[in-house]
């Protein structure tokens, strides 16, 4: 029987792996002299046992046993009958402890011969390694003097990944790592071999090609609040404080090179801004102020996108956010209508990341959305980080007639106050899925630009 | 077709090879095989085959090779999960084309891939049902499928048409690319003289054996060391995209493309050329 198994592994199912897919075995010296061994290898695919198989010296392929489940290859009985003929398989019952498996192996082992065993357990995610059961360290810790052969499998995974239906033609590297012989606790050897494969992977995926660089995606820091809370120093203080490129987008458009200012070529759409900006500035009542600041916030989110692509700064520093800004203005507006619901679904719109029928709602009450949506104006940015400035409306007031310019419309006590209440609403919504920072204003500027940096460290290392 | 009477030329150079082989495993890697040494012995063995046994044999040969440096470059490139159906196209385009010329049908054999495979590759992909990415996947698709499934076809017609002139065409890339190889950092008009060098004598001094008429012959001569040149001066940057690399080639990973590098530009070019100027078959 032994006999008439091997052969049809050597001259059937050998022949066809080599012939359909190309086999390229590396190492194979490492299971040379080696009487038993325990054979630990990643799982993507199904081929991957056909291939540890033919990777095996001819001797060997008898006397080598894969540990499997029993109920994923129970039915249909012919299934059964063959794996149970050419593989002679250790069976693990899922649905009971493993207990009677490990006895098995271990029984095999005594007995002189060798285990194939997946640590992880079932077939993973495409081309990664994921965390190991404990079997393998349990078997390993159970006999020291039978060593454990770390192998890599890298194509299986683009040949015939778990979620295909059919199997294609591509070349498949078995990497056989020196043999291990490991000592000591059964976690401690699961993480050793863990690193090993690991290291065995990475020599792998020099070879691959790479379609695309990954996309340069700046990290885009939003510092809001009211108007005279000092939002626009903060995020112009910060633009300085970081190594590397930096972009602040404020009133003005700075790049800065490891905190110093250097020349940048200018904006087209910078300079629409700054215009439509100042028509917002001159207008006399909250209803003229509306289309011009709309138009400078859509601007602004298109500026951001351009300095995306032709700055390519590290970080980018908004002096407010548009997305946010225009929530926060429209919950002025519709002060009684806005709930954290209304303001999540209305962001969701403003981003385009939820499409919505023509019928929803939330149209009814916001027929700017609408509008906006009809417009293709609804893919406005999410800043990876929001910061916001809680300042006393009053203090606020004060700064802004101190500054000397002509007061806005909406510079007073009243607004400002209904202002920052939606801001804070809005904060509550963003920070669901993004980091937030909120500020009070009663700190020093010294005082506020530390804590912010500290906090972008932080999220920037969340985000990464 | 053409030729009159089998000649011994490819199975000497077959033994030749069998020799070099020996030499090879004899001296215990002090002498090295090189990368087109496989891609040799199939061409070699798909003439004798042709010229002493069966034309088919020789075609399904070829087509054996073609999947094998098709499969290799689709190994290594970048392929989404959702590509797997415009990828089983891909293969199966190879038996269609070699089947058209094993039925002798030129007329459809010219445009199976530039028309029908280019149509087809493109709706295969689009059915994978994702976006992101679909318009890299019908380039690295269409690209292998031109240089691996209609480059190689063609050797494999100009093969039906004439052995002989298939083997000088084979000698003279082969002795070409050696050149080009040997002369690495060199400029690439020192390259292209000295192939010219040998190319011309070779294609010249041959012309009564292969019946091309002299002035042909001359131009034959010509213009293999410029295709070479040109063939091997792209190739030559999309390996390295590729990732191959002449000093850590494996099985898998650049063995078969590299090997056939300097024939992919060149067949196809010899072979419309004669077939025009020669007037073969009805255009």
């Amino acid at each position: 029987m032994d006999a008439l198994r091997t052969a049809l592994h050597l001259f059937f199912i050998r022949p066809l792996l080599h012939l359909l897919f190309g086999v390229n075995v590396v190492g194979r010296e490492n299971l040379v002299g080696l009487d038993r061994f325990i054979l630990a290898a990643n799982h993507n695919s199904h081929l991957d046992i056909f291939l540890l198989y033919s990777a095996l010296p001819p001797c060997r392929i008898a006397r080598t046993h894969p540990v499997a489940a029993i109920d994923y290859f129970s039915k249909p009985p012919w299934l059964f009958k063959a794996v149970q003929f050419l593989l002679q398989p250790v069976w693990i019952d899922r649905e009971e402890n493993g207990i009677a498996g490990i006895k098995e192996i271990q029984r095999r082992i005594d007995d002189g011969r060798s285990i194939i065993i997946f640590p992880e357990g079932t077939r993973g995610a495409a081309g990664e390694l994921e965390e190991f059961r404990g079997g393998v360290g349990l078997i390993a810790s159970r006999n020291p003097d039978v060593p454990v052969v770390p192998v890599y499998l890298e194509g299986p995974e683009r040949a015939f990944p778990k979620v295909a239906p059919f199997p294609l033609p591509l070349w498949n590297h078995i990497t056989i790592g020196p043999p291990q012989r490991l000592r000591g606790k059964s976690r401690d050897i699961s993480a050793r071999l863990h690193a090993h494969l690991e290291a065995l992977a990475e020599e792998e995926r020099a070879y691959r090609q790479r379609r695309m660089p990954e996309p340069h995606q700046p990290f885009v820091v939003a510092v809001i609040g009211i108007d005279g809370s000092g939002k626009s120093t903060l995020s112009r203080r910060l633009a300085g404080c970081f190594e590397g490129d930096s972009c602040f987008i404020g009133d003005r458009l700075e790049l800065l090179k490891d905190g110093e200012p250097c020349a940048a070529q200018p904006l087209i759409a910078n300079e629409v801004r700054k215009w439509v900006g100042r028509q917002a500035k001159s207008a006399k009542n909250l209803a003229h102020y509306k289309i011009p600041k709309l138009a400078e916030l859509l601007l602004r989110d298109r500026l951001l996108s351009d300095v995306y692509r032709w700055y390519r700064p590290d970080r980018v520093f908004m002096d407010g956010s548009p997305l946010l800004n225009m929530t926060g203005w429209a919950i002025l507006y519709h002060e009684d209508a806005f709930n954290e619901e209304v303001c999540a679904r209305a962001m969701d719109i403003l981003t385009g990341n939820h499409v919505r029928g023509k019928r929803d709602p939330i149209f009814k009450q916001f027929p700017e959305l609408l509008t906006l949506r009809k417009l293709n104006l609804t893919h406005l940015h999410l800043p990876d980080a929001v910061i916001f400035l809680d300042v006393d409306p009053a203090i606020c007031v004060e700064r802004v007639t101190s500054r000397g310019e002509a007061v806005q419309a909406h510079e007073n006590i009243e607004k400002l106050t209904k202002l920052g209440k939606a801001y804070d609403l809005v904060c509550d919504v963003v920070e669901k899925n993004r980091p937030v920072l909120r500020l009070t204003g009663e700190k020093s500027i010294e005082q506020l630009s530390q804590e912010a940096v500290a906090f972008i460290g932080s999220a920037k290392d969340e985000t990464d | 077709m053409l030729d009159d009477g089998s000649s011994i030329f490819s199975i000497i150079a077959l033994m030749v090879l069998a020799i070099f082989q020996m030499v090879t495993l004899l001296s215990k890697g002090r002498v090295a095989s090189p990368p087109s040494f496989r891609t040799l012995v199939v061409f070699f063995l798909a003439m004798a085959l042709s010229e002493w046994i069966s034309f088919s044999l020789a075609l399904w040969l070829l087509a054996l090779l073609s999947f094998r440096a098709l499969r290799e470059y689709l190994s290594l490139v970048d392929i989404r999960l959702e590509d797997r159906w415009g990828i089983l196209a891909s293969y199966l385009s190879i038996p269609c084309m070699f089947y058209l010329i094993h039925i002798e049908w030129y007329g459809f054999f010219i445009i199976a891939i530039p028309v029908y495979a280019f149509l087809l590759v493109p709706f295969f992909v689009a059915l994978g049902g994702r976006s992101q990415g679909i318009v890299f996947s019908v380039g690295v698709l269409d690209f292998g499928l031109f240089f691996f499934v209609f480059c190689v076809g063609h050797i494999a017609y100009l093969l039906f048409y004439s052995a002989r002139i298939t083997l000088l065409m084979i000698v003279a890339i082969t002795c070409a690319g050696w050149i080009h190889k040997a002369l690495k950092s060199r400029p690439l008009r020192l390259k292209f003289l000295l192939q010219l060098a040998v190319v011309f004598p070779l294609c010249t001094g041959l012309a009564s054996w292969t019946a091309i008429p002299m002035g042909h012959s001359a131009i034959l001569g010509v213009l293999i060391p410029f295709s070479v040149c040109l063939g091997r001066f792209t190739l030559k940057e999309l390996e390295e995209d590729l990732g191959i690399r002449a000093d850590r080639l494996q099985p898998g990973r650049g063995r078969t493309i590299e090997g056939l590098k300097s024939y992919l530009y060149t067949a196809p070019i010899v072979f419309h050329y004669l077939r025009w100027f020669l007037k073969w078959g009805d255009l």
